[in-house]
């Protein structure tokens, strides 16, 4: 064999083992999802799902807004996760993996409860039930399909006010009684109607892979946003700008090591697309033309880029935690001036 | 002084030769045949030059950085991720700058070099399609490119993503596949590219840079300017992108994956065939 095959040949077995082992990761990788970032027991929520989100609380707990912002604000935080933890055997920073919630009826006027909420982790499933049954008056159970499912306040025609029960020993799901007995029927029977749901697999699809918050929804989750913002003559002037709706929405983010946020909506067509992404330049230009005010707008203005891709809107930030510092108000001096009296 | 001496007329028929080994001589040899042996003569000459220790040190010099940045990265807190990191290799170092380089400086040469080297006698006085020399070369071309630029990727992108760990690699593995998909794309069109600069033209590198440094700037142009570059498709088609900064912030495209796919494969095929009729009509006159 001569020198360059033999040069071909390496490079061959560096790619193939590379191909192998990437591969071998993606069969392997325990966090390896359903659909999307969506793992296989999510799948028995109710196909007329219009909006999921999810947060990895693991990711989250391990980023720096966690540990520098919110933990260190929340002053009673270790108590209260202490009491948690007393009464449920449960850490919510130790124990959670992912938290997921969908939603059927957004944007429904008089029907804004329907959110289900599906929490993965590691429980003390006796503990846990225990703490349901004791910590509060008027629960009760029932058992749907071989599952126990916990009634909070139910009323005397059986309905309860909302309700909680667990998938699987890793698996708690709470929301209405309707949405909780719908999802425990289909997870019994194996079913997964939210692959019925075309249109919200395939906007799950295109979450990227490993991030720490998600969102996805259809147009029906955006019908409460406002229509029209007020122009630069004010409220309540006729040059209003007029936002086009969107179809759908797909918001990915990380917050490690900094926040990055990619927001992507899909308008009705190219031209209505550019029209937003123009209105969110706009904004991105009123914000840098503060900067002589607040120079941190600045840095912030230029951590937002806006680009449209057809009929789709793409907005992405990256914003270092320097900058968000920066934005915070500043504290007042611990050491006051001493008193001239 | 410079006398012309043998002037080489397109697909000229070779001497006459009686059949011999079971084949006529006076046909030529079969294009798949002739291709194959112009691509092992080729290999040879291409991923054992200069050259190819030039292409090393450009492609590999990622993976060097992505070493650098894991060893420092224990010490140093980032400003980005490590996974925005590989998108930036991916789509600024590679598909914007060095598999385009790349493409120049081999797919440029694969005649010019013939021709400087006064060795393309021997080419076109063998019984063989013109068409066939050259698919051999441009076969040649994209094995040694690709060999020396896939091994880059691989090792980049299990370098970097690898930094916290084997936990949720699997996520990104098919960013790994589509990323390794869009730079075999950029090594074939760029190489049909020059390829046709590099028959059409004598001197071919320097248009070839302004082409690459001058002309690919109007991607980040407005309107459907880009469009008239190949570069605003090839970066399309990478889902990572780093965020866009000065001009390209403001009219950043990003273009519909089925037309990219569309105009890039048209793009290979007009660039193959135009080099190929204008290598098969040419006149090539040697200097003596």
């Amino acid at each position: 064999m001569t020198r360059s095959r033999l040069v071909v040949l390496g490079s061959t077995v560096v790619v193939a083992a590379g191909a192998m082992a990437a591969l071998g990761a993606l069969y392997l990788d325990p966090a390896r999802a359903a659909v999307g970032p969506l793992p296989p027991q999510a799948l028995s929520l109710p196909a007329g799902t219009r909006y999921v989100m999810g947060l990895d609380v693991k990711r989250f707990v391990a980023s720096p807004l966690y540990t520098k912002y919110a933990a260190a604000r929340t002053a009673n935080r270790p108590q209260a996760f202490a009491e948690l933890e007393e009464k449920t055997g449960l850490n919510p920073e130790r124990d959670l993996d992912q938290v997921y919630i969908a939603g059927t009826q957004a944007g429904v006027p008089g029907r804004g409860g329907d959110a289900l909420v599906v929490v993965t982790g590691r429980f003390d499933r006796a503990k846990v039930a225990r703490a349901i049954e004791t910590e509060r008056k008027g629960v009760t159970s029932k058992n749907v399909s071989g599952t126990v499912v916990y009634l909070f306040d139910e009323n005397s025609a059986g309905k309860g006010t909302g309700a909680t029960a667990f998938l699987d020993d890793n698996t708690l799901v709470m929301g209405t009684q309707a949405s909780v007995e719908q999802t425990v029927i289909a997870r019994a029977k194996g079913e997964a109607p939210l692959r019925d749901n075309a249109a919200l697999l395939a906007l799950l699809e295109g979450v990227k892979p490993g991030s720490t918050f998600w969102m996805v929804g259809d147009k029906t989750l955006l019908s409460n946003m406002p229509k029209a913002i007020p122009g630069p003559g004010g409220p309540g002037t006729s040059q209003s700008i007029e936002l086009p709706a969107l179809k759908s929405l797909t918001v990915t983010g990380d917050l490690e090591p900094q926040v990055t946020l990619d927001i992507t909506g899909e308008a009705a067509d190219e031209p209505a697309a550019k029209n937003l992404a123009d209105v969110v330049r706009g904004f991105v230009a009123l914000a840098s033309l503060q900067a002589n005010q607040k120079p941190e707008l600045k840095q912030l203005a230029s951590a937002i880029s806006v680009t449209t891709e057809a009929s789709r809107v793409h907005v992405a930030a990256r914003v270092p935690y320097e900058v968000i510092d920066s934005l915070q108000p500043k504290r007042a001096s611990s050491a006051a001036p001493p008193n001239a009296q | 002084m410079s006398a012309t001496a043998p002037r080489l007329t397109p697909d000229a028929p070779p001497p006459s030769a009686p059949v011999a080994g079971g084949r006529d001589l006076s046909r030529p040899v079969p294009f798949l045949r002739a291709a194959k042996a112009v691509f092992d003569l080729s290999l040879e000459g291409m991923v054992w030059s200069r050259r190819s220790l030039l292409m090393v040190a450009l492609l590999f010099g990622p993976a060097l950085l992505a070493v650098a940045v894991r060893i420092a990265l224990t010490r140093l807190p980032p400003r980005v991720s490590a996974f925005d990191l590989y998108g930036l290799m991916i789509a600024f170092v590679y598909v914007r700058n060095a598999l385009p380089l790349a493409a120049l400086f081999y797919a440029t040469a694969l005649i010019s070099d013939e021709v400087e080297g006064k060795t393309l006698t021997y080419f076109l006085t063998r019984p063989i399609q013109r068409v066939a020399v050259l698919a051999g070369k441009f076969a040649s071309y994209l094995v040694t490119t690709l060999t020396l630029a896939l091994p880059a990727v691989v090792i980049t992108f299990f370098v970097l993503n690898t930094i916290r760990g084997w936990s949720g690699i699997g996520a990104l593995v098919p960013e790994l596949f589509r990323d390794m998909g869009v730079m075999i794309l950029t090594l074939v069109v760029y190489g049909a590219f020059f390829t046709l600069m590099g028959v059409l033209l004598r001197r071919p590198v320097i248009p070839g840079l302004l082409f690459l440094f001058v002309w690919e700037l109007l991607a980040n142009a407005p309107g459907y300017l880009p469009r008239f570059t190949i570069t605003a498709y090839l970066r399309s088609l990478i889902h990572h992108r780093p965020p866009d900064e000065g001009l390209a912030e403001i009219f950043a495209q990003v273009l519909p994956t089925a037309l990219c796919l569309q105009a890039v494969g048209a793009m290979i095929v007009v660039f193959l065939a135009g080099a190929a009729w204008i290598f098969s009509q040419r006149e090539y006159v040697l200097d003596q």
